[in-house]
């Protein structure tokens, strides 16, 4: 769980390791990584409302 | 590195930037504190890019260079380095985050038009503005003044040619001035650089913006939305005069607004009429009409020598005063007064060859008007 947070992370920012990229694709399962990046993606889309909102007021 | 040539560019260049500005390739400084704020702004993220591309470049160049190929470089073959690449993604990171606070700072300023001291309404209207200084009964049409003459060129264009208009907006410095934005037509902008706004005017919609003007003068700027053939002809003048001077004015403006609504009811002489009648057509007819009452059929029909018009004087006020739905010929009944209204339709029954002798009074508009 915690090797797939860290591979959505890196791949958000678009740094990722040859070898954690192997790593990934022969052990991970698929949905693991789904889920993980799809919840990523909604707490992105959180903490920019958030700013925003902070921003405005 | 040390080519005398580098240095010539960076010095020529950095020495040419005021002259960039002086000779107007540059955005004004402006005359608000917001557009001195946006001018800041634009400058200071100028030379944060300025510095970007020249360590960039920089870097490819002198790579380029220093290892070329016909000094026996060999190409590095790594896939990945976590540690530049997370570099290179943070520090862009940095630069946006530092540009975007005073940005948004800015930003949030601008939209700020809460306590306003001034609220004037800012209608488009193709092809020419509308002021209605709202609580003052004080309102006007601002139409492009330059002569025909000079358009088509048959005479030498004046100075500030086609940035001309017959009534500027007059605007106190030092107090803030909110402004609501609508149109009765299509999309304009009305757009002052000077004062760093340029706003759309959408039908059916009130845009707000608002300005504090530190210094009197004149500024002068354009519509900046394609709204039609003579999009090019509505230019905006603002005055912007000390507060008394201001006050002045709109007591002025006032006096005359109640002497134009005493007019309504008094009887009006034919020549009176014809000469009122001739501003308002120049003002506001020639544009689609022609300057002769000639026309441009098939779009814009003649008025000169026009039969129906002659014979049928309820079907020509009706006409001015109603507009054509579905066309472009304009209601007047809410842009000009009933003595304008009067003015123009006894000018025109009276003018180019039409000969009825109609002095049409501003009391039957009204009349017409009202029902
Ligand atoms: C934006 C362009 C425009 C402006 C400005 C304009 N008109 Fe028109 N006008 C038209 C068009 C288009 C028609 C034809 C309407 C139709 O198809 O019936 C027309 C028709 C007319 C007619 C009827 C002529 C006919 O034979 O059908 C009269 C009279 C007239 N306008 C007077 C005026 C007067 C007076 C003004 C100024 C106060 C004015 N117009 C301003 C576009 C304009
Ligand atoms: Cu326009």
């Amino acid at each position: 769980m915690w090797s797939a947070i860290k591979s959505v992370l890196a791949a958000l920012i678009g740094v990722q390791s040859d070898q954690q990229r192997r790593t990934d694709f022969s052990s991970g399962k698929p949905v693991v990584f789904i889920v993980v990046a799809i919840g990523v993606a909604c707490i992105f889309v959180i903490m920019l409302a958030a700013l925003a909102s902070m921003a405005a007021r | 590195m040390r080519s005398p040539w580098r240095w010539l560019l960076s010095v020529t260049f950095i020495a040419s930037i005021p002259q960039a500005q002086a000779s107007g390739w540059n955005m004004p400084v402006g005359v608000t504190d917001i557009s001195r704020d946006i001018y800041g702004l634009h400058m200071t993220i100028f030379w944060v890019c300025v510095v970007i591309g020249v360590i960039v470049f920089g870097v490819m160049f002198y790579s380029l260079f220093r290892y070329r190929h016909s000094k026996g470089a060999k190409a590095a073959h790594f896939h990945e380095h976590t540690s530049v690449e997370v570099l290179w993604t943070a520090i862009p990171v940095v630069i946006l985050i530092g540009m975007a606070v005073p940005a948004t700072a800015t930003l949030k300023n601008m939209y700020d038009t809460s306590q306003a001291d001034l609220d004037i309404m800012i209608t488009g209207q193709q092809w020419r503005w509308r002021y209605e200084y709202l609580g003052e009964d004080v309102a006007f049409t601002s139409n492009m003044s330059t002569p025909w003459e000079q358009i088509r060129g048959e005479e030498p264009r004046g100075e500030h040619y086609l940035l001309d208009v017959d009534e500027p907006l007059v605007l106190p410095i030092n107090r803030k001035v909110r402004f609501l934005m609508t149109s009765d037509d299509v999309i304009h902008s009305w757009w002052v650089p000077e004062l760093a706004v340029k706003q759309d005017t959408i039908p059916g919609f009130i845009n707000e913006n608002w300005v504090q003007i530190n210094e009197p003068g004149i500024y002068r700027g354009q519509c900046a939305e394609l709204c039609g053939v003579n999009h090019a002809f509505m230019p905006v003048v603002v005055h912007a005069v000390e507060e008394d001077e201001f006050e002045v004015w709109l007591a002025e403006r006032k006096e005359a607004a109640e002497q134009e609504a005493m007019g309504i009811d008094r009887e009006w002489e034919l020549a009176e009429l014809m000469e009122r009648g001739e501003a308002v057509y120049r003002a506001i007819c020639s544009s689609c009409h022609q300057p002769e009452g000639q026309g441009a059929p098939p779009a814009f029909p003649a008025l000169a020598n026009n039969e129906q018009l002659i014979s049928d004087l309820d079907w020509h006020i009706d006409l001015v005063v109603n507009g054509v739905s579905g066309t472009a010929m304009p209601a007047f009944r809410s842009t000009l007064n009933p003595v304008e209204i009067a003015a123009v339709v006894t000018f025109t029954r009276n003018s180019w060859g039409n000969d009825t002798g109609d002095a049409v009074q501003p009391s039957t508009i009204s009349g017409w008007i009202a029902q």
